[in-house]
């Protein structure tokens, strides 16, 4: 029953953002907007669904920032210097991303240290080897890469959207339906007793990361299609983005309590916070203080419906 | 006698003096992660390298560009290192002022590129530092000039802008606006991208479904005309809105080309740290007082 509840707030409150944004600023309603956010949401739903899953453990990754910058200078310098086709660069940078997630994942977990402090590290690392992957410098694929972010027939959907629609009903099938999804809860919710019943607690965990890692992957390609070229810099402080949305979406940052579906939610949410403040001409510190009022409004608001 | 004479020469410089007598010459640069300072660098590399009997040349860049600390340690160490010439691309032209002042007092010769010292700040600390670089708003005026030619008087524009902070940015805004006001453009946006491609694209984005009139979008950096381009692109305007941006970056090779950017200013980035280190040793070398210096700006369309 609460389940449906949170969802219609959250609904309510994208509804709300988007008829303040209208009376605020007519062209707000039109294809133009909405193409704008189906072309930014891709990214951040794949990062947001393998956040969701990481963060339902109590854990968390600060690297993915960084890693899809270092994804997307991978796929850029195969593409654009090696010219590689595009499903190799796929799975290259796919590939890429969940190695690093498992590295940051494994030495977490193994080494009982916590993610939050070896994801830092991670950050580094891998914005780092974006800038020596591309000697710092923004490489032009073209219309190699665009094809996956442009609508199809001139309308608001692109091939990107609707994988990352798939992405986003599989993570929730996973986390919901699935013996893996109900371990990642369990050790979340209580580490010690999710062992106790004898649920492995490492292997879900480098699962989780290593997925997330995956994902951000494919999100640096789609990131790359959106802008026909790699951007050493790409990425910079998308986590916060991506962990924003999560939070949003009422996962609980201590773990035991997630949704990717709401997760999507808060994508949404902020996909259209970003894009409304841009039609409206908001300047750059009003940018900056609103999203991060909405971000503290919103846990405010899950804590206190959860008292 | 000749002894003396030397001594003499030598006393503005620090005790510490190479030992080769080649002039030690520190090059202090914002981030090197960035493509720009990137290619400046090794334009310096390259020019010691073809004139290494003539000096040695210290290279440090900051991880961030923001992070006025570490040059400021930066420039220090450089002194205690005994240079004879800092050439710096200050991360801030006034919180740099203070640091600099203790080099010239330590007899160090400083040569400011890049992002030009506040006059300020440097007039109330009573110093004077020749700045060597390009002139950022003759340049971005320059090529929106060329875009004005495309465009017709009345007609709707858009400037993103890069770090609202940064002076180059300031300058850049500057240009353009010179340039379309005495077209008589009307400019209806002007929004910072954050010299940044992704942030650009959305602010494109925004922008463009904001004003559906619009003709041009003027980006202050390559990168966010980068940005700009696909957001054109995506909106279904392709043809139908003019970009132009600055720099000259290798990726925007392919937009000039098929006309997706229409111009952008090339201010010869690899030789903008090879002009500073050339004045300065040339006033190492003749004694000479350091003055301002300009350096080329050019236009690049096609």
């Amino acid at each position: 029953m609460r389940r449906w509840t949170d969802f219609f707030i959250l609904i309510a409150v994208l509804g709300a953002m988007i008829v303040l944004f209208g009376l605020m600023r007519d062209s707000f309603f039109s294809m133009g907007t909405l193409g704008t956010v189906a072309n930014r949401i891709p990214a951040l739903a794949l990062v947001a669904t393998g956040m969701t899953l990481v963060m339902v453990t109590g854990g968390i990754d600060l690297s993915v920032g960084s890693l899809l910058g270092f994804c997307g200078a991978v796929t850029g310098v195969l593409m654009a210097d090696l010219h590689w086709g595009l499903v190799l660069a796929v799975l290259a940078s796919v590939a890429v991303g969940a190695v690093i997630g498992s590295t940051t994942g494994a030495v977490s977990v193994k080494l009982r240290l916590p993610s939050f402090i070896v994801s830092l590290g991670m950050l580094e690392i891998a914005r780092g080897l974006a800038f020596l992957t591309t000697n710092s410098q923004t490489k032009y694929i073209g219309a190699d890469i665009e094809a996956l972010g442009a609508p199809f027939g001139g309308l608001v959907i692109s091939p990107a959207f609707v994988i990352s629609l798939l992405v986003v009903a599989a993570g929730q099938v996973m986390l919901s339906q699935m013996a893996i999804g109900r371990h990642l809860i369990a050790i979340g919710a209580n580490r010690e007793a999710a062992l106790v019943s004898g649920v492995s607690v490492d292997r879900p965990r480098l699962f989780a990361h290593a997925l997330l890692g995956a994902l951000t992957g494919l999100a640096a390609v789609f990131n790359c299609s959106r802008l026909g070229s790699a951007d050493p810099n790409a990425g910079t402080g998308f986590e916060l983005g991506a962990i924003a949305a999560v939070v949003v979406g009422g996962t609980s940052l201590m773990g035991g309590r997630g949704s990717v579906v709401k997760s999507f939610m808060g994508v949404l949410i902020i996909a259209t916070l970003e894009a409304g403040l841009i039609q409206v001409g908001a300047t750059e510190p009003v940018k900056r203080v609103v999203t991060g009022l909405v971000i503290v409004a919103a846990v405010l608001a899950d804590t206190w419906r959860r008292k | 006698m000749l002894c003396a004479g030397l001594l003499s020469a030598c006393k503005p410089s620090p005790s510490t003096s190479a030992p080769s007598g080649k002039p030690k010459v520190a090059l202090v640069m914002k981030s090197l992660a960035n493509e720009f300072f990137q290619t400046m660098a090794e334009g310096a590399k390259k020019h010691q390298a073809a004139h290494a009997g003539h000096y040695e040349l210290i290279v440090n860049g900051i991880k961030n560009e923001t992070d006025l600390a570490e040059q400021v340690g930066l420039v220090d160490q450089m002194v205690s290192q005994g240079v004879q010439a800092i050439v710096i691309a200050p991360a801030d032209s006034k919180a740099l002022v203070t640091v600099l002042k203790r080099a010239k007092e330590a007899g160090v010769l400083v040569i400011n590129i890049d992002n030009k010292l506040d006059a300020d700040a440097l007039k109330q600390a009573g110093l004077s530092i020749p700045f060597v670089g390009p002139d950022n708003r003759a340049g971005a005026k320059a090529v929106g000039e060329v875009l004005a030619k495309k465009l017709k008087a009345g007609d709707e524009v858009a400037i993103i802008e890069g770090v609202t902070t940064a002076f180059n940015g300031q300058q850049r805004k500057a240009g353009f606006e010179d340039a379309m006001n005495a077209a008589g453009m009307k400019i209806v946006a002007s929004q910072s991208g954050q010299w940044e491609m992704e942030k650009a694209n959305g602010v494109a984005a925004g922008i463009l479904a904001a004003n559906p009139n619009v003709k041009a979008l003027l980006c202050a950096n390559d990168n966010m005309a980068l940005g700009a381009a696909a957001a054109v692109q995506a909106a279904g305007k392709a043809g139908q809105v003019q970009i132009i941006g600055f720099d000259n970056i290798a990726a925007l090779k392919p937009l000039l080309a098929d006309g997706r950017v229409l111009a952008t200013c090339d201010q010869h980035g690899d030789q903008l740290a090879v002009f500073g280190i050339e004045a300065a040793l040339k006033v190492l070398k003749d004694k000479t007082t350091p003055a301002d210096q300009q350096t080329p700006v050019d236009v690049i369309v096609k």
